[in-house]
């Protein structure tokens, strides 16, 4: 819903991350990686939340969480 | 670049038999399997997540089957069936190790079983962040244009006035091998004769050796040559990088893990889409539903559905006690078809929600080519709807099934189009 106020933190464990781009296969528009091959998140709010979700389950490693999300109407 | 100019020079003969799941090249890992596992799979994953025992022999199928973890004759062997406790052993890689014994490779030892499949904790982690670079999705476009795109097309220019091919052996097996060579910079002559002589690594190394001495003097836009230049600085300031013998065995792990695997699930992707008319029209007119129905290939009939784990300690594993030393065989075939995961797993849908499967593995060692496998698949399904019009199976040969035990793939796949 675009006219709502949301929120969202999201956490990258760089010494997890093992750069594998698995969340950039479920969530190519928050996740990129960085000149380190490292998970970035790019924009918070680039996905809906269900493919954020499914991006930080599919880290192999468990580097990804969300940290806070606060989703207002 | 002028490597896969003319793959007119594949002798297809030797593309026959070298890719015939049946042949006895390929009957040691079950090749000869061609029942459909999955009723009994959904079975035993019905009765226990853990089984003692390995997968053929839980399956009913009697023949001697050697892959990953196999056979280890001296050991006790257990098979994980839930999505739940593959998914848990692929990332405790301290209690479920990738090897008997995580020492990694010897200098003077290169194999693919001396490669980053057998390496352990940080020191894999070390080594693999040598080479993910190359292997991330932002990289595809980087093998799609220079190796696959090429090949794809040249490979179709060779039966697209024909009104008829056999798209397995002809099409789907070709594209991996000449992808993963054109990368190391191998003469298109030559990537047979490497698929050939993976039991005999030395005549590989010996094609290599000239490459690689040549990259290291003057580097080119090609996988050696990121191989040769990859580097980097441990805590102690010192820089590290490849030696000869590990560029051989990551070629060696590209070549085993990389060429036989691809081709398969393309062709099962490719099969399955063909049985399925309404689903293939659908596709072919959106795109964007092509790399769903890639995905949920994968999900729906992995090429290769076991792979193993070495247990470290005694541990009580999904009610079932597994003692230190034990083999722990991974199905993942019947993993991506948990019905406490997804919804009627036994169908292939292509309209499901994205969601992972263990296809490629999980954990530390998560498929590294899983992005290059893709966008191999991508493209070669990509161009052959692009270009062959009405593509449907002959009505008149025999229809294409699935076989093989820990290495399925489809029979011949002979399709009329035009």
């Amino acid at each position: 819903m675009p006219d709502q106020e949301r929120t969202r933190e999201i956490a990258v464990d760089r010494e997890l991350c093992m750069g594998s781009g698995m969340c950039i296969v479920y969530a190519p528009g928050t996740f990129a990686h960085d000149e380190a091959t490292k998970a970035i998140v790019i924009d918070p709010m680039g996905d809906a939340i269900d493919a954020v979700r499914i991006a930080i389950e599919a880290c192999p490693t468990g580097a990804l969480s969300l940290t806070s999300e606060e989703e207002r109407g | 670049m002028s490597e896969v100019d003319d793959t007119q020079t594949l002798d297809r003969e030797q593309l026959r038999r070298l890719f015939d799941l049946r042949s006895s090249y390929n009957a040691h890992s079950g090749g000869d399997y061609t029942d459909d596992p999955y009723p009994m799979w959904a079975q035993l994953r019905a009765r226990a997540a853990v089984h003692e025992g390995t997968v053929h022999e839980l399956t009913g199928h009697a023949g001697a089957a050697s892959f990953h973890g196999l056979p280890f004759p001296d050991r006790p062997h257990f098979s994980a069936f839930s999505f739940a406790s593959c998914d848990t052993a692929y990332r405790d890689d301290e209690v479920f190790a990738s090897s008997p014994d995580a020492a990694g490779p010897e200098a003077d030892d290169i194999s693919v079983t001396s490669s980053m499949l057998s390496m352990g904790g940080a020191r894999h982690r070390r080594y693999r962040s040598l080479v993910q670079p190359s292997f991330v999705p932002a990289k595809a476009q980087w093998w799609i244009a220079n190796w696959i795109e090429r090949t794809v097309h040249l490979l179709i220019d060779g039966f697209v006035d024909d009104g008829r091919a056999e798209l397995n052996v002809d099409f789907a097996a070709a594209i991996p091998v000449l992808t993963i060579t054109g990368s190391f910079g191998v003469p298109v002559e030559q990537a047979l004769v490497i698929r050939e002589s993976l039991q005999r690594p030395m005549e590989i190394v010996e094609m290599l050796e000239p490459i690689v001495a040549a990259r290291r003097e003057k580097p080119r836009d090609d996988l050696i040559s990121v191989l040769v230049e990859a580097e980097y600085t441990d805590d102690d300031g010192v820089t590290h990088r490849l030696s000869d013998a590990e560029v051989y065995s990551f070629a060696m792990l590209l070549l085993a893990a990389g060429s036989g695997t691809t081709w398969k699930q393309m062709g099962i992707t490719i099969t399955a889409l063909l049985q399925r008319p309404d689903v293939l029209a659908a596709v072919r007119e959106d795109r964007q539903l092509l790399r769903s129905a890639i995905e949920e290939s994968l999900r729906w009939m992995p090429t290769d559905p076991m792979f193993s784990r070495w247990v470290t300690r005694d541990v009580d594993f999904h009610g079932v006690q597994l003692p230190r030393g034990a083999v722990l065989h991974l199905c993942i075939g019947a993993a991506n078809r948990d019905p406490a995961r997804w919804v009627r797993p036994e169908q292939f849908d292509v309209r499901r929600a994205p969601k992972p499967t263990l296809a490629f593995g999980s954990g530390p060692h998560i498929c590294i080519g899983m992005h290059v496998a893709r966008a191999e698949m991508a493209v070669g399904i990509g161009a052959l709807l692009d270009r062959l019009p009405n593509l449907r199976l002959d009505p008149d040969a025999e229809p294409p099934r699935f076989i093989g035990m820990y290495e399925r793939g489809a029979t011949a796949i002979p399709v009329l189009f035009g």
